[in-house]
């Protein structure tokens, strides 16, 4: 797996050998697949306590999550129990690990643009009644250091733990930090993924910025009025091993262009995509599939389309998951990269299934016809198969993923278990 | 250990604004100033009214640290504990009031409106993370620098520290000494083929053992001490679950 990137020292290969993941459309992996397959749309939730005199469509995580224990309670917040709830979907794999690798070279890199704000609100209101904060309210569940902190103190590890919160990007760059560290030798595994919350903030700000559609988001279609958003959480367990799913490339950029609006020329997005594929030592016809940003605004599906088209024409298999699941923000791009994982785990022999992309069908004349993927459909995969996935931040922060199985693939973990 | 060079450093911190200024507190350090943000002339005026008092001390560090032809093209690092949650308090304030938010001030509250700023005043269009981890937030930033190393080692990468205090909301839920700062650090790999002086190398690890005792200043800014003073071979800092620890110069038995 390790390539040659122009004369620079080869990079050990950096398997995702397991993923816990929780979304509207499911508690886990199980659930979550076959309704991303049947492009189920009909998960959406309406709320009318995110923004005052608005009844919102949301990608909820509905159903109980687990409590975080009595020893990690200044953690307590929706955002860590959504944590929570992806790391316990790995319990077997993380226990393999924690038995085989010392503490202190287990790391953890964890993305998100709330952490426990939601929380924060309701310990302001409380304040406002009584003059005092919410007696359980800590710092920890506020401040964006506190999910990394929350996730490496659950697991007793005492590697190097931080949270990269770069808007909606944030997910996809906790994987290419995961890589990085295993690269440089400093951490023999690395918990590495994100979880982002629904919450009166970010409802309330997307909604000022009139980038919230009243009902499911509806990308590339001449109809689309904006996002949907959503919540969940998806970690990985990431390891410097061969086989199984990989990722093979990392493509970054910024866009030096306005705080959040997108350049509309997409060079940022073409830059990063361009970026993963040359990270990855791969041609553009090499993709078989890629998970668009997709939020379904007016700027955002013009400028990807637009750098989708130039880079990889227009044949290329594209969906956008986020009307399935909601914009689920900081978590996204570690939630589609998720997706992704999945993807590549149910490719046959031949064929790799498509997630769906569902919209109106109603193409906007002013966007390049890209090929939107339909229900049901396949591609025929040969050998290596590889796919890509999109995440674009506010603050203009592009990541853009590949991912990738050998051929025959045999799912065992990287490790002796 | 990991090597990387120190090609260049900058700071701010309210009546702290030269490189001699700070060489004077690094033999004689005293507390920093909680309050105070600097003018940030070389911002243009539109973007410079929209800054926070944290983007001013950051992006003042930022430029100062790199070069006109550097700043478009390095990779950057954005790191601090606190970032904009000032701002954030005060929408969360607005919505337990029920008012409107405004859509400016929320695009932002975004941990990385610091970097996003830098990219927009620089027109610099690479890669650029920003990170938080609570107590350890300098040594984390000090990594994910290092993380950027790894991925192209022939660009050098920007890892710039700050914060100012946390608003009257929340501070006393926090043991810290309240200061508004920033530290820049210009970083390199020590194998992308250009010619290495000793006296810019740095090594980095971390090791289990004790948490150390905090300073009354910032992490970053005992860091810059450290790195004045050159005194002491090796520096250890740590507040949560392990310790970060730098070395110098050079020693050649770790590449």
């Amino acid at each position: 797996m390790s390539k040659n990137r122009g004369g620079m020292p080869a990079r050990p290969p950096c398997a995702l050998v397991a993923l816990g993941m929780t979304n509207a459309l499911g508690a886990n992996p199980e659930e979550i697949w076959p309704r991303l397959l049947a492009g189920d749309q009909s998960r959406f939730s309406l709320r009318d306590d995110l923004v005052p005199g608005r009844r919102l469509l949301v990608g909820e995580v509905v159903g109980p999550l687990p409590a975080l224990p009595g020893r990690l309670r200044h953690y307590a917040c929706r955002n860590n129990a959504l944590a929570l709830a992806a790391l316990l979907q790995m319990e077997s794999e993380l226990n393999v690990v924690l038995r085989a690798i010392p503490r202190e070279r287990i790391g953890v890199v964890v993305g998100t643009s709330t952490s426990g704000v939601g929380d924060a609100e309701a310990a302001i209101r409380h304040r406002r009644r009584t003059s005092k904060l919410s007696p359980s309210f800590t710092y920890a569940q506020l401040e964006f250091g506190g999910i990394a902190g929350f996730v490496a103190d659950w697991l007793e590890v005492r590697g190097p733990a931080f949270t990269l919160s770069t808007a909606c990007s944030s997910g996809a760059r906790a994987l290419a930090t995961a890589r990085s560290l295993l690269a440089l030798g400093v951490c023999d595994a690395v918990i590495a993924g994100a979880a982002d919350s629904l919450c009166g903030l970010t409802a309330g700000g997307f909604s000022a910025l009139q980038a919230i559609a009243e009902g499911v988001s509806n990308p590339c279609s001449v109809n689309r009025k904006g996002l949907t958003l959503g919540e969940g959480g998806a970690l990985f367990l990431v390891v410097r091993e061969a086989g199984g799913v990989q990722l093979e490339g990392v493509g970054e950029s910024s866009e030096a262009h306005h705080i959040s609006a997108p350049d509309p020329s997409g060079a940022g997005a073409e830059a990063a995509m361009g970026e993963a594929l040359a990270d990855a030592g791969l041609p553009p016809s090499a993709i078989s599939y890629l998970n668009l940003h997709g939020t379904g605004t007016p700027q955002n599906d013009q400028m990807e389309c637009e750098a989708v088209a130039r880079t990889f024409g227009k044949q290329l298999p594209c969906s956008s998951t986020k009307s399935l699941v909601g914009h689920t923000l900081g978590a996204a791009g570690a939630m589609e990269a998720g997706f992704c994982w999945l993807m590549l785990q149910h490719r046959s022999q031949e064929h790799l299934p498509l997630i769906p992309h569902c919209w109106d069908g109603q193409r906007d004349p002013k966007l390049p016809e890209l090929h939107l993927t339909d229900k049901g459909e396949e591609v025929s995969v040969r050998g290596d198969c590889h796919v890509m996935s999109n995440s674009f931040g506010f603050g203009g922060n592009n990541c853009a993923l590949v991912l990738g199985v050998e051929p025959r693939m045999e799912f065992q973990p990287g490790f002796d278990s | 250990m990991l090597n990387a060079r120190l090609l260049r450093w900058a700071a701010w911190a309210p009546g702290l604004e030269t490189l001699e200024s700070w060489h004077a507190w690094a033999r004689d350090p005293v507390p920093i100033v909680a309050e105070g943000q600097p003018e940030a002339r070389f911002l243009p005026p539109l973007l410079r009214r929209r800054c926070t008092p944290l983007t001013r001390i950051m992006l003042t560090a930022a430029f100062a640290c790199c070069a006109e032809k550097e700043r478009g093209e390095v990779r950057s690092v954005f790191a601090s504990r606190h970032g904009s949650i000032n701002e954030s308090i005060e929408m969360l304030e607005a919505i337990a009031e029920e008012k409107p938010l405004s859509p400016a001030k929320f695009s932002h509250t975004v941990h990385n409106a610091q970097a996003g700023l830098f990219s927009i005043a620089a027109n610099n269009r690479r890669a650029s993370s920003s990170l938080a981890a609570q107590e350890d937030t300098f040594g984390c930033g000090y990594l994910e620098a290092l993380a950027h190393l790894e991925r192209e080692p022939a660009r050098p990468v920007l890892l710039v520290m700050g914060d100012v205090p946390l608003a009257e909301t929340f501070a006393h839920l926090i043991d810290e000494p309240p200061a508004s700062y920033a530290l820049a650090l210009l970083l390199a790999a020590t194998d992308s083929g250009a010619p290495v002086a000793e006296d810019e190398m740095l090594a980095f690890e971390w090791r289990t053992g004790d948490v150390i005792a905090p300073k009354p200043w910032p992490a970053a800014l005992e860091f810059l001490r450290w790195w004045l003073i050159g005194a002491e071979s090796e520096l250890a800092l740590g507040l949560r679950r392990c310790r970060w620890v730098w070395q110098r110069p050079f020693n050649p038995d770790y590449s």
